[in-house]
């Protein structure tokens, strides 16, 4: 048996079973410790071994228990690979900040398996060709996120209530997005017979070209446009972020913000790319303008934010709007700078998150009026935020002008002037209120507050410094020394928007 | 006649669940919820390729008595344009489609799990609240 030729299901078998091993071991914290971590780095290690075969050796499909194209398909192709690296980079420093910021108890009760979970749902709908499938570990993610979004912080910074109440929203919202997402799937398997996405693709292109493509495979479309969107928060479906977001544990922001809202961009990517191109003349307006009205209200409410981590979330809504607009343009350079801006908004927000995580255990507070003159104080974590937040404000040299410019670059190249207009315009928006959280936080007096440094060593905890730095020289990095990421980007968008490779790899050899 | 009641059904069953869940009580949205993933359950039963009464075990053993037994072309043949599977036109189908119970059974548990996480929530937002009024779940707006 040679394992290189495993490691999709590895990927996400692996989690599925350690999530097991970890609630055996709740009265061993130690082991449950050690255990985690060294999975998440082997994980890590493993999607970067995935995306350089595929890199190499073109799109892999795995069939689970060998059922052909009837069964379970797990396909990995540049932007599954590039998105599972991206999900175990995030979720390795994520857990190794958690295992000094959640409570001791919380986590040998639930956060390990819980999060390994997580872990497991976001290869799971990275790596499936099924569509059904994705809709199961849809689920998975929706299930494991709640619990996680419950669980306890040190400090009792966030009232339980609040997390309920954000929690009952999101589940709620989520439970009628997988409702609208299985209607569509029945649908679509009652128009094509099938649920591999790549022969669904085969068939309605095949309906296409005899001209008898039924006109309900629109209305399809549309559900998914509502589900992904459910997903990653775009503009009408956008309410139930900025509550989960702040109210979960920072590392689970982190995680949230970072990588669960890009399930909704790659599910945009990858099903309307793969199966209703057809479709998409009618809906890339469609998609562009629900981006732009997403960026005009994410940072129009953030500006006007008190709260560290509510100012973030609203952040995310209006950066991932940015991603859709990328994506709506439909070009190849349009996809490629909406790829490299989906990396560089995951890696500086989880920084940020991070970060702030630091800061509201520093003041016990995530109220930003009552911060002041942290630079003192805490001057690890302001240093920290200052790089997040220019790059996601877009300021050379850091990662996020390069995705900014190149997004504007795409738009002005297709004409699309209005939109980058407004999208321009907005952008000094993200300026001002990353800023605005600076000088609040951190210049002008210290604040009699409290708490005040009664959770300083968790400010300055080894295990807490470490990921955010390790994130900031990420950020700064991709900046710098942006060209493999906009190699890698620019591949990705040449398969996405030529899907016959992908059809080929998961239908051609397994004819049984 | 059997596929418009069917329809019927779920036709009524999604109207039930809309007026559930925009009710004000938590207890009723979430009941909501659970009538709303029914209909969605017998929507994926009517969703279903081919219909008939047989169970779907197809005794002819060798694998290529599959075509006769059941009238359906299971091999694709990319270059004569046959994306299987096909049901030869004229040919009536004895066997019930097995994919969509497959669906349906995982749908269920899926609901299952969620609706249970959500009763719990629930129960926990009426300890902390004292409501069951989702209008007064309101703490965190601002």
């Amino acid at each position: 048996m040679n394992l290189s030729t495993h490691i999709p299901i590895i990927l996400i078998a692996t989690p599925i079973l350690v999530a097991a091993l970890m609630i055996l071991l709740r009265k061993q914290p130690g082991i449950q410790k050690v255990l985690s971590v060294a999975v998440s780095f082997a994980m890590l290690i493993l999607s970067i071994i995935l995306l350089s075969q595929v890199w190499s050796g073109g799109i892999q499909a795995y069939e689970v228990g060998e059922w052909g194209k009837y069964g379970i398909i797990l396909v990995a192709d540049l932007l599954s690979s590039g998105m599972v690296v991206l999900t175990s980079f995030v979720s390795f420093l994520a857990l190794i900040y958690s295992l000094d910021y959640i409570e001791k108890k919380s986590l040998s009760a639930s956060y390990y398996p819980l999060f390994s979970l997580l872990v497991a749902g976001l290869n799971g709908s990275f790596l499936t060709g099924d569509i059904f499938n994705l809709f199961v570990f849809f689920e998975l993610l929706l299930l494991s996120s709640c619990g996680l979004v419950i669980a306890n912080e040190q400090g009792g910074v966030t009232k339980s209530s609040d997390k309920m109440e954000a929690t009952f929203k999101y589940l709620v919202l989520n439970m009628l997005s997988s409702i609208v997402m299985l209607i569509a799937v029945s649908s679509l398997y009652a128009t094509t017979g099938t649920l591999n996405m790549a022969d669904i693709s085969v068939k309605l292109s095949a309906m296409s070209a005899a001209g008898t493509l039924p006109w309900y495979v629109f209305a399809i479309a549309l559900m998914f446009v509502v589900v992904f969107g459910n997903k990653a928060a775009i503009f009408p479906l956008h309410y139930w972020l900025p509550d989960v977001h702040p109210t979960a544990p920072s590392p689970i922001s982190a995680m949230l913000s970072g990588v669960l809202i890009k399930v909704g961009a790659y599910g945009m990517l990858r099903v309307f790319f793969l199966i209703f191109i057809d479709t998409l003349d009618i809906f890339k307006p469609v998609i562009m303008y629900l981006a732009l009205a997403t960026i005009v209200v994410g940072a129009i409410s953030a500006v006007a934010q008190t709260d560290v981590k509510r100012l973030l979330a609203y952040s995310s809504v209006s950066q991932i709007g940015y991603v859709f607009l990328g994506i709506s343009f439909g070009s190849i350079y349009g996809i490629t700078a909406a790829l490299v801006y989906l990396v560089n908004h995951a890696v500086a927000k989880s920084m940020l998150f991070l970060t702030s995580g630091g800061i509201i255990h520093h003041a016990g507070t995530r109220d930003m009026r009552k911060m002041g003159g942290m630079v003192d104080s805490a001057p690890l974590m302001s240093l920290m935020f200052l790089v997040g937040a220019m790059s996601i404000a877009g300021m050379p040299p850091l990662g996020g002008f390069i995705a900014k410019l190149s997004l504007f670059d795409a738009g002005i190249g297709e004409q699309y002037y209005f939109a980058i207009g407004i999208a321009l315009f907005f952008a000094i928006f993200t300026l001002f209120y990353m800023f605005r959280a600076m000088l609040l936080m951190f210049w002008g007096e210290k604040r009699d507050v409290e708490k005040y440094g009664e959770y300083s060593h968790h400010g300055t905890s080894v295990l807490m410094a470490v990921p955010i730095v390790v994130l900031a020289l990420t950020v700064v990095a991709f900046g710098i020394y942006a060209e493999p990421l906009i190699t890698l980007a620019n591949a990705t968008a040449h398969q996405i928007l030529d899907p016959q490779p992908y059809i080929d790899a998961v239908l051609v050899r397994v004819v049984r | 006649m059997n596929n418009t009641l069917l329809s019927l059904t779920i036709a009524i069953l999604f109207g039930i669940g809309t007026f559930l869940i925009l009710r004000r009580d938590i207890v009723r949205v979430i009941i909501g919820l659970g009538v709303l993933s029914h209909a969605v359950n017998l929507l994926i039963v009517s969703a279903g390729v081919f219909s008939g009464t047989k169970v779907p075990i197809i005794t002819d053993d060798g694998g290529h008595g599959a075509a006769e037994a059941t009238g359906s072309i299971f091999t694709d043949s990319l270059s004569q344009g046959i994306l299987a599977p096909i049901i030869e036109a004229g040919h009536h189908v004895d066997y019930v489609d097995p994919l969509v119970q497959a669906l349906v059974l995982t749908a269920i548990v899926i609901s299952l799990a969620t609706t249970a996480f959500i009763l719990i929530l629930a129960y926990r937002i009426y300890e902390e609240y004292g409501t069951t009024d989702i209008r007064e779940l309101r703490r965190l707006w601002g």
